[in-house]
């Protein structure tokens, strides 16, 4: 069996309806909708405190919601945890890695746990074929591959959270706030990478506040205010995939234009 | 591999590459080993000088000339404690202790001699042995170790991508604790191979070494599970390092200093100058044999006298003197006897207080067990007191019969014995206490280590369960 992992469920590999989730006494989703399909890249664009990161909690199955449903490759993540985390990637805004391991021991090590978490055990020349190539995609220099964290800038322990993801090979990837102090050079590369991704029928889902970047790369871009998904806009086919200013206005102004 | 397997790998090599814990870990490994290798020769040293005092007095109690029973009873005898094999690893209440004692007749007197007082000032800050490195770095060194296992891994962020990667909290927590546990084992490690070559070499019985074993590998996981625990269940490091310090002050230097005080002032012991005025009292009120007006003393001459059916005390085949002595010696022995009973119930008191509350400190459980097993703490001191009592009363009864049936066949204003009789005198023969007969001083320790692993281990349940839901 290969070890590339393919969303093969009918439907959305990501699929989200009615979801309603409440901190105490305050309400943090509304109702949300949302479905992701195998090959479609989303951004998921919010103020703070429009629920972006609750949505991501609840895809980890970390938080239990209070009614509605959601599935990661057909697979509730509050009721089975471990099977649909083993569906999806995940690179947190802030890469948190170990600072005294190398890139290559960090991916290896994770490769592992994630291995062991789906009940597999691979040998580690086989972690070993999927880590390089997956260095090698990222752009990471090879003399960096086995150096410590603790000496990489931002962007180099954000590509290797990326090779991590991609080395997972599943068929869903979870971003949160991906591009988040990354130079203008280094969001270029990130976002070939996710067209790399894209053409691996890889479902991935951007939580971000960097629309240029959503504009750039998403396939559809949904505005996250109040717990719910308030607009929603599909790239058009053309040259000019979203209109920048209007979304800029939209962003800036949620519910003028609603 | 399991998740947890991995993870406790991953522990060890955070230790590796971590140079501060790294030279912790080798300076208490190698503090382990000196104070093994310093207490066994302290612990040959001290056999070989007792060995060789006995044997020195014991050679000048056989090389007294011919006498008079009752100057031997005077000359008395010293005997020497004999160390318990395993005295080198925890030597207990030993050095605080008298190890000799002057054995003569109409009188008890208290050991004599303590090292500590013997020794220069640092000695009675305590010695440095396998024992106190175990009980009271050990833990420091865990905590510092452990405290920021689970918590820097929220801190930082890797909780929640372990989590994400399909790791759930039972198996970390697993991971974290195999991973310390076997950084504790390490630790203990130096002085578990010492204790196993001294059962090898058979120097010390096995089942108290394996006993010894259990105990310490006990008190060591104690403390990788409260460090482990408390660093699930608060959200920084800092905050685990802050319980779990409080908790080691509280635990292993506050409680065990507090609780015998609190004994001390609830059961309290009568000073020395207060048994000695009560002995006194009770000693003169025996009454005077020389006095022939005394009743007691006229009663006994007159049993005596009907006992032999004679009329008189020159007509009586053994010497009345001598018979005079073993009676006075029965008397004043229950005395000493009844004082030191008195002493005893209320110490065991005290002891029994203090046990109670080891549920609140298992320092106290752990130096409880590991003492007993070593033969040192201060029942085994006890039996050799009384162990010397009896010997005293039985060798100086001897002597006092001597005087009684041997005498009165030797004329002369010096009657003396022959020093042959000297040397057939039966020698002390200290028989160290079983350990393994003491069961409520072992199985107590146990049952409270164990309790607090049952307790600890059903934290870390609870935390491990905790720990998804702080990801989020």
């Amino acid at each position: 069996m290969s070890d590339k992992q393919q969303h093969s469920a009918p439907g959305p590999a990501i699929a989200i309806e009615n979801l309603q989730h409440r901190y105490e006494e305050k309400a943090v989703l509304h109702g949300l909708n949302l479905d992701v399909h195998s090959g479609e890249i989303y951004a998921l664009l919010g103020g703070n405190g429009a629920g972006k990161s609750t949505t991501l909690a609840a895809l980890l199955g970390f938080i239990a919601p209070s009614a509605g449903s959601v599935r990661v490759c057909g697979i509730d993540p509050v009721t089975e945890p471990r099977r649909a985390r083993a569906q999806l990637a995940y690179v947190p805004e802030n890469v948190s890695l170990y600072e005294h391991l190398t890139a290559r021991e960090n991916i290896s090590y994770f490769l592992a746990l994630a291995d062991a978490g789906q009940g597999t055990d691979r040998r580690t020349d086989q972690s070993t074929d999927r880590i390089e190539p997956a260095l090698q995609a990222v752009g990471l220099a090879a003399d960096a591959w086995d150096k410590p964290l603790a000496g990489f800038s931002k962007g180099m322990r954000q590509k290797t959270a990326i090779a991590l993801a991609l080395a997972r090979d599943v068929p869903v990837l979870l971003l949160d706030e991906p591009t988040s102090g990354l130079d203008p050079r280094a969001v270029l590369e990130f976002n070939q990478l996710l067209d790399t991704a894209r053409e691996r029928k890889v479902a991935v889902l951007m939580v971000t506040h960097d629309l240029v970047s959503a504009v750039d790369i998403a396939d559809r871009i949904g505005f996250l205010a109040e717990g719910r998904i308030e607009e929603e806009q599909q790239a058009s086919a053309q040259s000019v995939r979203f209109d920048l200013n209007a979304l800029h206005d939209r962003y800036t102004h949620p519910g003028a234009a609603a | 591999m399991t998740g947890a397997t991995l993870i406790a790998r991953e522990e060890w090599r955070a230790l590796l590459r971590n140079r501060a814990g790294l030279v912790a870990t080798a300076l208490l490994v190698l503090l382990v080993l000196v104070a093994s290798f310093t207490s066994l020769e302290r612990h040959s040293s001290i056999e070989a000088d007792r060995a060789h005092y006995q044997a020195t007095v014991d050679h000048a109690f056989d090389q007294q000339p011919d006498r008079h029973p009752h100057r031997m009873v005077h000359y008395g005898q010293f005997v020497f404690r004999p160390i318990a094999p395993l005295a080198f690893f925890d030597s207990g209440v030993d050095s605080f202790t008298g190890n000799i004692i002057f054995l003569e007749g109409h009188r008890q007197n208290s050991a004599n001699f303590a090292e500590a007082r013997q020794s220069s000032l640092l000695l009675r800050f305590g010695q440095l042995t396998p024992a106190f490195v175990l009980q009271t770095l050990a833990p420091l060194l865990l905590i510092f170790l452990g405290f920021a296992s689970v918590a820097r891994e929220r801190e930082r962020g890797t909780l929640r991508l372990m989590l994400a990667h399909g790791i759930n909290g039972r198996e970390l927590l697993l991971g974290k604790l195999l991973g310390h546990a076997a950084i504790a084992l390490a630790v203990g490690l130096p002085a578990f191979i010492v204790l196993l070559g001294f059962a090898l070499a058979g120097a010390a019985a096995w089942p108290e070494t394996l006993l010894m074993l259990g105990g310490y590998s006990a008190w060591l996981l104690l403390w990788v599970l409260l460090s482990v625990s408390a660093s699930a269940l608060v959200q920084r490091p800092r905050d685990a390092l802050a319980v779990l310090v409080g908790l080691w002050m509280v635990v292993v230097i506050l409680l065990p200093r507090v609780l015998p005080e609190v004994a001390a002032a609830r059961i309290s012991l009568d000073t020395k100058i207060e048994t000695e005025i009560v002995l006194h009292r009770e000693l003169a009120a025996i009454g005077d044999s020389h006095d022939p007006e005394d009743p007691y003393f006229n009663e006994f001459r007159e049993k005596v006298l009907a006992e032999y059916g004679v009329e008189s005390i020159e007509e009586l085949p053994v010497q009345y003197a001598g018979l005079v002595g073993i009676e006075g010696e029965r008397l004043t022995s229950a005395i000493y006897a009844e004082a030191a009973s008195r002493s005893a119930a209320r110490e065991s008191a005290q002891n029994r207080f203090v046990h109670a509350f080891s549920a609140l400190s298992p320092l106290l459980a752990i130096r409880q067990l590991s003492m007993t097993l070593a033969g040192s703490d201060a029942g085994a001191h006890s039996d050799f007191l009384q162990q010397a009592e009896d010997f005293r009363y039985r060798f100086v009864q001897q002597l006092n019969r001597m005087q009684a049936e041997l005498l009165p066949g030797i004329s002369g204003e010096d009657p003396r014995i022959s020093a042959t009789y000297w040397q057939d005198i039966p020698r002390f023969d200290y028989q160290a206490l079983d350990p393994l007969r003491r069961q409520e001083d072992i199985l107590w320790p146990f049952v409270v280590l164990v309790g607090w692993i049952g307790g600890l281990l059903t934290i870390a349940a609870f935390a491990a369960q905790r720990l998804e839901r702080i990801a989020k």
